[in-house]
Parts: C-alpha cells; sequence; structure tokens
C-alpha cells in the first residue's frame, strides 16, 4: 500500500430492492464504523430565487422524524461514543456518523427513520433558519475576504445558473423559506434511489447488507429524481477590482476547468502542486524568493460535477507591489512551465506529496467512507479508490505540461481585492 | 420498527510506546503501530516563549518557520526537497510552553526522513532572505489575525486572563513591533540556546515492521545540551473582567469566556472534563440546546476545560448576532451558576461519550503522535491517556456538578468580546453587564 499502486480495498456493492446503493468496505481492526449517505442533491440542484436551501435542509434532517425527537439524532450518537455531523456542497449533501460497531444497528435506524419521515414544527424551523444565518454570518460576513468564493464564482458563471451562488446562499432567500418548501424539498430529493451509503469498518458485507435492508430497505420505493441539465456557462475572462475591510491586497486568476470526472484532473492538480504547493514550488522559488514580487502563492481547485469547475492561483504581492504587476509575473512563469513541462524530481516530489495526503485521507473510516462516496458519485463507481493510486504513479511528465497548455494559458480572470484605503 | 439497543464494549487502550533515551539526552517514545504506512514525528522541544527577549518576541516563531528553507549541507530550499522526495512533510507550533516540529511520512522511509530531520534541527542556514522572509509571513499573519473577530476575542481574553506583563497575555507569535526587531542573530542564538537535543523527546508512531530503528536515529543520537524549561508555577491569579473590544464593522459579537483552573494532575480532573463536555462540549450539552437549538442565536456553543503544563483552563465561547448578544451572554454565565445540578443522564452521556470516542480520536499514527507530544511537552507518560480514561469512569452526578461548582465561580469568569461597541456596549450594560471598552 506503500507505494501506491498496490491500494486494494475490498468493496462489496448491492442495490436494495428500493433503489439504495450499498457499498461496504470491510475492516476488521477499525475502532469503529464509519455510516457515510449521500444524497445527490445540493445547491446546484436549487431554484436560483431560493439559494441556500439544500444546506438550510440539510440541518432540519437534525430536527426530528417519526420516531426520532429535535436534536436527539446527533445526541443520541454522541451518547454512544460516535462523532456526527453533515456537509452540503453544489453537487450532494452528506451525512455521517461512526460509531462502535454496537451501535450500527442504532446508526442505520436513525438514517432510515429521517429518509421516511420529517417532523419539522414552525417552532424548530424558525430556530434552524436563524441558525443558519449566524452560520452564514460567522463563517463569511464576519470574516475579512469573507464574500471572496461568492465573487469568484460570480466571475465564472451567470446568477442564474446552477453553480451561480454558493451553498450558503443569501439571507433574504433564508428569510423567504417557508414549511412548505421543506416538505416539496424532502419529496422532490430525499429517497432511496438518489442516496448512496458507505458502511466502512468492522462489518462483513452479510452483515453490513442485511443491517442496510432491515432498516433503510424499508423506505418507500420512489422513482430516482432527474437533475437539470445545464449549459457550459461560457463567460468572458473577467478583471474585476472589488475594495473591502481586509489586511492585504491580494490577487486571483481563474480559469474554468473541465467537470470533476474528466481525465486531466490528477494531471492539473499536480500541475498546481508543482507550480504552487510550498516553498519548492515554481511560482514561489521564482516570483517570491527570486523577483520578490509576492510573499506567498497558492493554487486551488473548486470541482464541480454536471459543468465546469474552477481553478486558481493566488498572490499576495509584496508590499508596493501592483497586484497586476504579479499577476503578469504568474502568468510569465506559467508560460515557461507550459513550454517545457515538470523535471522529472518536479514530477517524482509532487506524487510522493500527494500519495502521502491521498493515503493519510484514506487511514481513517470517516475518511475513508468519503472518499468511497466521491468516487462513486463523481466516476460512477466506489472501485476508483482503488485506481486512483495507480493512475498518479503513471502520470508522466507530458501530460502535466499538455494540462498547463489546455487548462491555464487562457486569458484568466482576474480579482483583485484590495483594502479599502489602497487606491487601485 | 423499535429503536435497536447498542452494546457497548469496553477495553481500548492507548498503546504504551517503547522508550530510551539516546547518548545526548533525547528521550524516544517509539510506537510501533502495525497497519499504519503513513508515520508520523513529533520532536518536542519543552522551550518556554517567556524566554523570548522582550523586544524580539515571535523570534521562537520565525526559527521554527525558517528551520527547514536550507540546511549547511543543503542550502536554499533543497532540504524541503529532498524531504518531499521521500514523501514527507513538516509541520510544527511554537506554543507558550513548547515548540513542535513534527512530520508525517511513509513508514519505510522513516530512517532516510529522520536523517533529513536531523539535518533541520541541528545545522539549519537561517540565511538572511529567509528569516527576513518569514519575520514579513509573521507580520502578515498577525496583520490577519486582528481582522478576524474570533482571534481578536481570544487575545482579548488571554490578556485578561494573564495580564500584559506575562508573556502569556501577549500574541504567542509577537507583534508587527517586536517581529520587526528580529535578525538573523536573534535567530540563531534562539536556535542555539532552545534547540538542544538534551531536554527533548522525539515521538515515532507507525508501522515499525522491519526497520532498525538504532541505526535510524544514530543522527539524533548525539544531539545534546540543555536549554530553559517552561516554569511549572501556575499562572497568577488576576481578577475577572469583561471587556469589549470595538469591531465597528462586525455583523456578530463573539464572545469568549472562561477562567484558570486545577489542571489534569488534580484529583477532581475526571470531572471537571465530563462537566465541561455536558456544559457546552457536546451538541446536546446545556448551553447549546438552549442558545442554538431553542433559541437559534448562534451557529454553535463549544468549550470545555483543558489541561495547561500544570494549572488548567475553562473556556465557553459561541458567536452570537447583535441583537441578541446580551441576552445569550446573561443567559450562558445563567448557565454556568448551575443552578440545576447534572442529572445522572447528562454525566453519563458525556462519559459514553468521551470513553467512547477515544479509539477515533487516536485512530492514525499521527493522532497518537500528537496525544503523545502534548504529554511529552509538559513532562507527562504516555501511560497518562489512560489513567485518565479509568478515571471518567468513576464520577458520580453529584460529584461532577460540586467539582463544577467548586473550581468554575461565575462571578470569577472573565469574558471578552469583539464587535461594533456603539450596539453591544448599551444592550451589556442594560443586561448588568459592565464590560472596559478597547479600540
Amino acid at each position: 500500500m506503500t507505494d501506491g499502486t498496490r491500494l486494494d480495498y475490498e468493496l462489496a456493492e448491492t442495490t436494495l430492492d428500493n433503489g439504495l446503493r450499498v457499498c461496504v468496505q470491510p475492516d476488521p481492526v477499525a475502532p469503529a464504523v464509519a455510516v457515510n449517505i449521500w444524497y445527490e442533491v445540493g445547491s446546484y440542484d436549487e431554484d436560483p430565487s431560493r439559494t441556500g436551501f439544500a444546506h438550510l435542509f440539510e440541518h432540519l434532517m437534525f430536527q426530528g422524524s417519526s420516531n426520532v425527537a429535535s436534536g436527539e439524532h446527533m445526541a443520541l450518537v454522541e451518547a454512544n461514543g460516535g462523532s456526527v455531523n453533515a456537509t452540503t456542497s453544489t453537487d450532494r449533501t452528506n451525512y455521517f456518523e461512526t460509531v462502535p460497531r454496537g451501535a450500527l444497528d442504532l446508526a442505520l435506524w436513525l438514517e432510515a427513520d429521517r429518509m421516511s419521515s420529517l417532523a419539522i414544527t414552525d417552532a424548530n424551523f424558525a430556530a434552524q433558519r436563524e441558525v443558519v444565518k449566524e452560520e452564514k454570518r460567522q463563517r463569511y460576513d464576519n470574516q475579512p475576504y469573507g464574500n471572496l468564493l461568492e465573487l469568484l464564482v460570480a466571475q465564472h458563471f451567470p446568477s442564474d445558473h446552477p453553480y451561480g451562488h454558493l451553498p450558503i446562499g443569501s439571507m433574504q432567500h433564508l428569510d423567504d423559506a417557508t414549511l412548505d418548501d421543506v416538505q416539496q424539498f424532502f419529496s422532490d430529493w430525499y429517497r432511496p434511489s438518489n442516496a448512496r451509503l458507505v458502511l466502512s469498518g468492522p462489518v462483513t458485507p452479510e452483515e453490513a447488507f442485511a443491517l442496510a435492508d432491515k432498516h433503510l430497505g424499508r423506505v418507500p420505493v420512489l422513482e430516482r429524481p432527474i437533475h437539470a441539465a445545464s449549459s457550459e456557462p461560457a463567460l468572458p475572462a473577467r478583471n474585476v477590482t472589488t475594495h473591502g475591510a481586509v489586511p492585504h491586497p491580494l490577487v486571483y486568476l481563474s480559469w474554468p476547468a473541465p467537470p470533476a470526472a474528466h481525465n486531466d484532473h490528477l494531471a492539473l492538480d499536480i500541475a498546481l502542486s508543482i507550480l504552487a504547493d510550498g516553498h519548492t514550488s515554481r511560482l514561489h522559488k521564482s516570483v517570491v524568493r527570486s523577483q520578490r514580487l509576492a510573499q506567498e502563492v497558492h493554487a486551488a481547485s473548486l470541482p464541480h460535477l454536471r459543468s465546469t469547475s474552477i481553478t486558481t492561483l493566488m498572490a499576495r504581492p509584496t508590499e508596493r507591489v501592483d497586484t497586476q504587476r504579479t499577476a503578469d509575473a504568474l502568468r510569465q512563469e506559467l508560460c515557461r512551465f507550459a513550454e517545457d513541462g515538470p523535471t522529472g524530481e518536479e514530477l517524482a516530489r509532487a506524487v510522493a506529496q500527494y500519495e502521502r495526503d491521498w493515503l493519510l485521507q484514506l487511514a481513517t473510516v470517516e475518511g475513508r467512507a468519503d472518499l468511497i462516496n466521491d468516487a462513486w458519485l463523481t466516476y460512477g463507481t466506489p472501485h476508483h479508490v482503488n485506481q486512483h493510486a495507480a493512475e498518479l504513479a503513471a502520470l508522466e511528465k507530458d501530460a502535466i505540461r499538455d494540462a498547463v497548455r489546455h487548462h491555464l494559458l487562457a486569458e484568466p480572470s482576474h480579482l483583485h481585492y484590495l483594502p479599502t484605503e489602497v487606491s487601485s | 420498527m423499535n429503536r435497536p439497543t447498542v452494546s457497548h464494549s469496553a477495553g481500548w487502550h492507548f498503546p504504551e510506546p517503547h522508550v530510551s533515551t539516546l547518548a545526548g539526552g533525547m528521550q524516544v517514545w517509539a510506537f510501533d503501530l502495525p497497519g499504519q504506512h503513513i508515520a508520523a514525528m513529533e520532536v518536542v522541544l519543552p522551550t518556554s516563549l517567556a524566554t523570548e527577549p522582550r523586544s524580539v518576541e515571535g523570534v521562537a516563531t520565525v526559527a521554527l518557520h525558517a528551520v527547514d528553507e536550507g540546511t549547511l549541507s543543503h542550502p536554499n530550499g533543497r532540504i524541503s526537497e529532498l524531504l518531499e522526495l521521500q514523501g514527507a512533510a513538516l509541520h510544527g507550533s511554537a506554543s507558550q510552553n513548547h515548540t513542535r516540529l513534527g512530520g508525517d511520512a511513509p513508514a519505510h522511509r522513516l530512517p532516510a526522513v529522520i536523517e533529513l530531520l536531523a539535518e533541520v534541527i541541528q545545522q539549519p542556514g537561517f540565511a538572511p532572505g529567509d528569516v527576513e522572509h518569514h519575520v514579513e509571513m509573521q507580520v502578515a499573519a498577525f496583520d490577519s489575525r486582528i481582522a478576524s473577530p474570533g482571534w481578536v476575542a481570544k487575545q482579548a481574553l488571554r490578556q485578561v486572563l494573564f495580564g500584559d506583563d506575562a508573556r502569556e497575555g501577549r500574541p504567542a507569535a509577537g507583534t508587527p513591533q517586536t517581529l520587526g526587531a528580529i535578525t538573523r542573530d536573534d535567530v540563531l542564538a534562539w536556535h542555539g540556546s532552545q534547540w538542544v537535543g538534551g531536554d527533548a523527546t522525539l515521538v515515532v508512531a507507525g508501522d515499525l515492521t522491519g526497520l532498525d530503528m538504532g541505526a535510524a536515529l544514530a543522527p539524533l543520537e548525539r544531539w545534546s545540551g540543555t536549554g530553559s524549561v517552561a516554569s511549572r508555577a501556575p499562572a497568577a491569579e488576576r481578577p475577572a473582567q469583561v471587556v469589549l473590544v470595538d469591531m465597528p464593522d462586525a455583523v456578530q459579537a463573539t464572545i469568549h469566556a472562561g477562567c484558570l483552573t486545577v489542571g489534569r494532575r488534580h484529583p477532581d480532573w475526571a470531572a471537571l472534563k465530563l462537566a465541561g463536555h455536558a456544559m457546552c462540549g457536546a451538541f446536546a450539552s446545556r448551553l447549546n440546546l438552549d442558545l442554538r437549538e431553542r433559541r437559534g442565536y448562534t451557529y454553535g456553543v463549544g468549550g470545555g476545560f483543558t489541561a495547561r503544563r500544570t494549572d488548567g483552563q475553562f473556556f465557553v465561547g459561541g458567536s452570537f448576532r447583535v441583537d441578541v448578544a446580551a441576552d445569550a451572554l446573561r443567559r450562558l454565565l445563567d448557565g454556568l451558576r448551575l443552578v440545576e445540578p447534572f442529572t445522572a443522564e447528562e454525566v453519563e452521556d458525556a462519559r459514553r461519550y468521551l470513553v467512547g470516542v477515544a479509539p477515533l480520536a487516536n485512530e492514525t499514527a499521527s493522532d497518537i503522535a500528537r496525544q503523545a507530544s502534548v504529554l511529552a511537552a509538559v513532562g507527562e507518560h504516555a501511560s497518562f491517556v489512560n489513567e485518565h480514561f479509568a478515571a471518567l469512569e468513576l464520577p458520580t452526578a453529584k460529584q461532577v456538578s460540586a467539582a463544577f461548582r467548586t473550581h468554575v465561580h461565575p462571578e470569577a469568569v472573565s469574558v471578552a468580546i469583539s464587535g461594533p461597541a456603539l450596539t453591544l456596549a448599551p444592550a451589556m450594560q442594560a443586561a448588568g453587564l459592565d464590560p472596559v471598552i478597547v479600540s
């Protein structure tokens, strides 16, 4: 498992009669079982005049069902020595708990109860709406650069595109949400045929399938919902300057990238790592260390399942250096990289780093179950987790160079984020 | 369908390390964890930031961050490239009472990685340009922190609890003024006097099958010397205060409250850990249920008791929208009065969580190394973890309530708030709190 190419987890799959897909990764020595359900619904599926709804709904899934009181799901899992949470992204809503083996029966029963019924009251609906608004304030509105992601997304998608808003949504739309909307959203998306369950830990496939069937198998069958098709946004590259109460000027270059499952993504990730990951990276050596035009450089990707993803490079310019000058230096270095590609050693370093991070994510049952579900949604098969390391080991220098040529040489959008008192 | 019952299995134990001492004096804790193919290392230096000269505070942080930029044998970043080629990544922290330099790497590559790590520790180059760069990075990080309401409230609480005259009351990574005064000589002097092997502990955790650890550790065998070890005296008591740091544009009040308490070796420690979880640690804690789930005032309330070197600290905090913040704080402080004692059910739930989640919290080699390094830093042995879990089984609800009431007096709890003073100050005064306003 340590040379990257021999990773081979046992994975057993089945589909229950009601359409729920189940995958089990037995690990007899793991300390607990990870229960990980991905519902294939996210902010992509929201009405653009009802943003933030998928995430608000995620909170409501903890507010009670036929046989479970409000807040009891989390309290029960914690009181049995487990950890529990949920997250919402553009393309999926993820509910997960990691529990001692003796509490697996209970965890699946809890998931089944809320997959089949909701028992939201006006009072706890109103309270959770406020909780979500406080989450938005705490994580976005009350943070320096809190609207950065929103600004980046707006450079690539019109506001009525399914990817044109963030999962956290808008305050106005959260205020407008009604209990009827909640019931409708549940009916539309929360059904066995729209979910995937992954279990990882000390449970055999036979035991796991029987338990899943006993609890989740009784949820009524409903047809798999259809996701709206989306077009390529095809917005031209834009140059935007924004001011805010922020400590430093920053510049973001961003490009459209293919959807998450595209073959180029691994090569592009490795290219970004060679370019901007840490003090040994190309851009750090040239733009920070040698030219002294920036103090730090980073790269990031925002993958989307059904349409264009976003790739970014950011820099914090050296004091008194203009953001545009720093951006130009980044692009010059990109062009150089696109000519020659990486050296053999650069590729080897990036691959070794990627492999370690990948294995670290797989080292916990919680992380592993999540990556299996991610592979399942993105690539259509959970077995992709077993191929990923081999694909990594097979990458060649030319593939890295070509990924940069295809995806990072076009004119990028520029976002100059400047402190209020500094004029551009 | 009836609710399934849960069967509890006992029997998890924190692993025992193989402990040895190298010729130069460094202790080695080696945890052999079969199946953990990504190994973790932590070098723990029990040095205190109180040793930093006051004019160059932050020098410990700058020295730590610049240490792997280049060595005498492999300058200009080459040492980092060699580490990367081995699949290793380093990380570290310079906290008030110890400095840690750690890393993760494939276990079978440990001998090569330890050799490179030894070079980083023993012969960093600290090139002038690298020191300058890391000073700038720390100044920028300071500017980012003071723009963050969470850090502002956290630092204000530290200032109240420890005072400006104590190193612990001042920012761990220095201020732009002290950072700006740091020269390469200061960094060399700090490294020379504090990065010494005689007091250090190396924690290694991972699948060590087939590795000759004796040979792997040879490059650190003679690392020696003694530096300053953090004081074991508990922090001086100071009067409680409520301070409000004005952040006019903030859209929330970020509230951090707390007090100093007894520490991990006090007989009440296990009872306090249970109390803290029931009060503000769990999702279903008293304060989170009231302020989040019932009232929708906040995304969440969190807190509990944390052990320090000798004493401990109680902390509770959260971010609240401005118009309910005074009411939230009033309710939070009222909750700490513990008018209704903890019920047997609350204590049992806390116990089952804290004991039951331990195997999950210690699932990977990095989890084990991190936990062990925290104990090494304060002069404890790794067996403390198992002693603590045994102790958690004992306290009754009555004892847990009594311990909380003995060690947390609401009138002795200090509060730091960051947010818009214009709105918050009158509301706090109306609620019977009289904050000192800091701009």
